[in-house]
């Protein structure tokens, strides 16, 4: 008892947000919480003690996955007896609720135990275990919410997404130290590389396959065009420049709807001799040649196809899911290598201190472009696959709020640790696209059935009806993440441990005169 | 490189610019018609820049007052005075103001509600470094640009918020998101038609206020810093924190006097901007910041004679673009424009080489 009792404080914060989904979502969710995070105690729970062999690993795991398991039981109690009624719909029976409470236990438990006696695996076995249930998880995710009914797997493509955004600014900022705050911008190259190339619009539809390598080499070009007038810059000026480099790019998307080029010297000669004859057009001579389609933006979008299975179709999700896991995991592997090669440790080398750097022999102009190219080509990557499964873009998906989003999750993760950067990118993006419109649905019932009844005061009533939308919030939640963020653990979540030595240096006012003197 | 191929490249550089151009307003022989066939438009169009470039000045002494102190681009700036506007509004709509009241009835209105948004925007703007700045004064460089960041966003929420108040509000209207409508007060008498000139520029009593209280600000701040103790200290702190604590100067209480000062411009640009172009938005912060930001960059950053300029040619550059090239490219414009002022010449053109800085 006693140990269950300390168990279930340790597990407050994972059975926390168990239980908060189950408050939301109801139904199945507290089982596939179960699983999810019941697996994750079982990994977290046996890090920090030493685990002889799988008996003892199991027996620390069973036991903090049932105290995540009780959390979600209550919570699913609680929301079948409870929040139904007050959000105005009817309550589960005591029978089913029971029945989802105690899935909710055994999965947690099962899980947790299997992972915990992973950990008590030999050396190398228990490190290729621990992939290998990852994988496994990742694989029969889309079954399981099939199974359950919870309707995730829309959310969790998005998630993967802006996971292969987050990981590519990682790039620059994490690694090189090279603040990007325009990082939508090779988003929407890549996004519109990819319209343009696959759309009846300008009436090219090559395959996808092809064209999301073109899309990824594009935004790498222009991650090299527009780096290089950054590369004299250091520190906020650079992020400066960066950032009006993301507000110029949608722009020119935006308004090139009637490009007319004509050569100029011919132009000029002509005007001179009174010969209008002599201008050479080059384009849109006819009529305005209309490349990016303005507001309306570029649809439809040629779909990916596969041999088997065909066109994907905007129905299924399971292709688009092992796609884009696939480009997540390739993207993974690829900056995983880019890492601990010879160019990632001449980024970490410039990060720390550009001059010595230099000085030992590394090229800062290569160094520094090839940090802001390979960060583009994966959101090129992210675009080309963002643009071909929504099948239509618009100029404002791609403003300042989507490059600090992605900056909040690799700050909130922990800049230039992917662990942490891919941690950072599923709270941000669950938070924002899954709980908060959840949330959102879940305070309009509570309102309309509970509280708005009892409020006599039309002003006030009026007031909770139109204000309390969660929605509305999310740009406040992002802003408070980044500042909680820099004040309380500027490493992440999850630092890297070179960061945090960095940022939480005691001597920084040595450093600071050692600038001076260098500068001088 | 060899002169002869930065000379290349400028040729280059120079061919690209006159064969894209066009395609974002750029065409040279159409501008050149234009200004030619009504020259009185293009005197009124630099007035309405210059009016425009005075409320960008205020808000850009913000940005050069906190930077030339703390070497920080206080980013939450211009939603600072978004938040102004949506303060004076409160107080037009608690003054029971409508378009078109007479002048006389709205001046206590005006008063008021000058010193509630400064009163506001210069308490925000403490707080903010209060909590959100100075924890992080000795951190990275990056950090408190982080976090300014992120102030920016909360206030950006912060006036959509506000904007949806209409059960305590009315003024605020239907819609939280939608543009709010600030009532019309300053009387439009053509001055030059009042006076009996016949001209085809437009000046009226209104562009005359808001430019007189614009002057007025730039010039008391301009006398506060240079005649004052506490802007003497000011100028000391910027210069040298660690000498200016030698000699017996609070830094802290300057910083904060700082920030007060720059919050107080701030929400007096709110109310300007309201009672200049009769609408505010919760997003306009976002781009006037980024525009005042260019302005007090391309004046040379930390200079406050060169945030006015910077601040005038910014209005003249947007009023210019949004006639002759085109309003839709002007954001890029004004965009391009900071990127090649701090590529090429990071102090801007008053500004002193701040290349150590940086």
């Amino acid at each position: 008892m006693q140990i269950i009792l300390k168990a279930l404080r340790a597990n407050l914060v994972l059975g926390a947000v168990s239980a908060f989904t189950v408050l939301l979502f109801g139904g199945w969710s507290g089982g596939v919480m179960g699983w999810l995070l019941g697996t994750a105690t079982g990994y977290l729970k046996t890090q920090d003690q030493f685990v002889p062999n799988p008996q003892v690993g199991a027996r620390i795991g069973a036991v903090n996955g049932l105290a995540l398991g009780i959390w979600t039981a209550i919570a699913n109690l609680a929301y079948g007896l409870i929040l139904r009624p007050l959000i105005g719909q009817s309550s589960v029976p005591l029978g089913q609720s029971l029945l989802y409470a105690i899935v909710s236990i055994v999965l947690a438990t099962a899980s947790a135990t299997l992972m915990g006696a992973i950990q008590g695996l030999a050396n190398p076995r228990h490190k290729q275990a621990t992939w290998f249930t990852l994988a496994f998880i990742l694989l029969i995710f889309p079954f399981v919410d099939q199974i359950a009914k919870t309707g995730w797997i829309a959310t969790v493509i998005q998630i993967q997404i802006f996971a292969m955004l987050a990981l590519g600014l990682n790039i620059p900022v994490g690694y090189a130290g090279l603040l990007d705050l325009g990082y939508a911008a090779f988003f929407a190259i890549g996004a519109y590389t990819t319209g343009m190339l696959s759309s009846p619009h300008l009436g090219i539809e090559w395959n996808f396959w092809i064209v999301i390598w073109i899309a990824a080499a594009v935004a790498a070009i222009a991650g090299i065009i527009l780096g290089a007038p950054t590369l004299p810059l250091r520190g906020d000026y650079l992020a400066i420049v960066t950032l009006g480099f993301g507000e110029i790019v949608p722009i020119v998307f935006r308004n090139l709807t009637e490009i007319k080029i004509v050569e100029p010297i011919s132009s000029l000669v002509a005007t001179i001799l009174n010969k209008p004859e002599l201008a050479i057009c080059l384009v849109g001579c006819d009529q305005p040649f209309n490349l990016t389609n303005g507001e309306a933006g570029i649809n439809p979008i040629g779909r990916p196809s596969l041999p088997i299975i065909g066109t994907f179709s905007s129905t299924n999700y399971l292709p688009w899911y092992y796609l884009v896991l696939f480009l997540v995991l390739f993207s993974m592997f690829m900056i995983n290598r880019l890492r601990n090669s010879r160019l990632g440790r001449a980024w970490t080398a410039i990060r720390e201190d550009e001059l010595a750097a230099s000085a030992m022999g590394i090229n800062r102009v290569n160094v520094k472009l090839l940090a802001f190219a390979m960060g583009a080509t994966f959101s090129g990557f992210a675009g080309a696959f963002y643009g071909s499964y929504i099948t239509a873009i618009f100029p404002s998906v791609f403003d300042f709020s989507v490059s600090v989003i992605i900056l909040c999750m690799v700050i909130l993760g922990g800049l230039g640790n992917m662990t942490g950067v891919l941690l950072g990118c599923i709270i941000i993006m669950a938070a924002d696209r899954l709980y908060l419109p959840q949330l959102a649905q879940v305070l309009k019932g509570l309102l309309n059935t509970t509280i708005l009844p009892n409020v006599a005061n039309p002003a006030l009533r009026d007031f909770l009806a139109i204000s309390f939308d969660p929605i509305q919030m999310r740009l406040f939640l992002f802003g408070l993440v980044l500042v909680v963020m820099m004040i309380v653990r500027p490493e992440g979540l999850v630092p890297n441990e070179r960061r945090k030595a960095e940022l939480h240096s005691e001597n920084s006012v040595a450093n600071e005169s050692l600038a001076d003197v260098r500068s001088a | 490189m060899k002169p002869w191929q930065k000379t290349v490249l400028y040729i280059v550089v120079i061919y690209f610019i006159f064969l894209l151009g066009p395609t974002a307003g750029l065409d040279i022989p159409r501008i050149v018609q234009a200004i030619a066939q009504s020259p009185s438009l293009l005197v009124t169009q630099l007035l309405v820049g210059l009016i425009n470039g005075a409320i960008i000045a205020i808000i850009a002494l913000g940005y050069t007052l906190v930077y030339g102190i703390i070497e920080l681009i206080n980013f939450a700036h211009g939603d600072l005075y978004m938040l102004g506007g949506f303060a004076a509004l409160t107080v037009m709509g608690a003054f029971g103001m409508q378009d078109g009241a007479p002048f006389i009835s709205a001046i206590i209105p005006m008063l008021a509600a000058l010193l509630v948004s400064a009163g506001l925007c210069a308490g925000l703007n403490v707080l903010t470094e209060r909590y959100a700045y100075r924890p992080l004064r000795n951190a990275p460089r990056l950090a408190p640009l982080i976090s300014a960041i992120g102030v920016s966003f909360i206030f950006q929420n912060l006036g959509l918020f506000w904007g949806g108040l209409r059960s305590f509000i009315p003024i605020m209207g239907n819609t939280a998101a939608a543009p709010k409508s600030f009532p019309d007060l300053l009387p439009r008498t053509d001055i030059f038609q009042a006076l009996g000139i016949q001209t085809k520029i437009d000046f009226t009593v209104k562009d005359l206020v808001v430019l007189v209280v614009a002057a007025g600000l730039m010039i008391g701040l301009n006398l506060f810093v240079q005649r004052t103790p506490a802007g003497k200290a000011m100028r000391a702190v910027a210069q040298n924190r660690d000498a200016a604590k030698i000699v017996g100067i609070n830094v802290d209480q300057i910083i904060v006097l700082t920030f007060l000062i720059g919050g107080a411009l701030a929400g007096a640009a709110g109310l300007l901007v309201g009672l200049y172009n009769n609408t505010i938005v919760f997003t306009m912060g976002f781009t006037a910041g980024l525009r005042a930001f260019t302005a007090a960059v391309l004046g040379g950053i930390g200079n406050i004679t060169g945030a006015m300029l910077g601040g005038v040619l910014i209005g003249l550059l947007s009023a210019l673009s949004d006639q002759y090239l085109s309003s839709r490219w002007t954001d890029a414009w004004v965009f391009a424009v900071l990127v090649l002022i701090l590529v090429f010449r990071p102090s801007g053109l008053l500004g002193e080489n701040l290349q150590e800085k940086v």
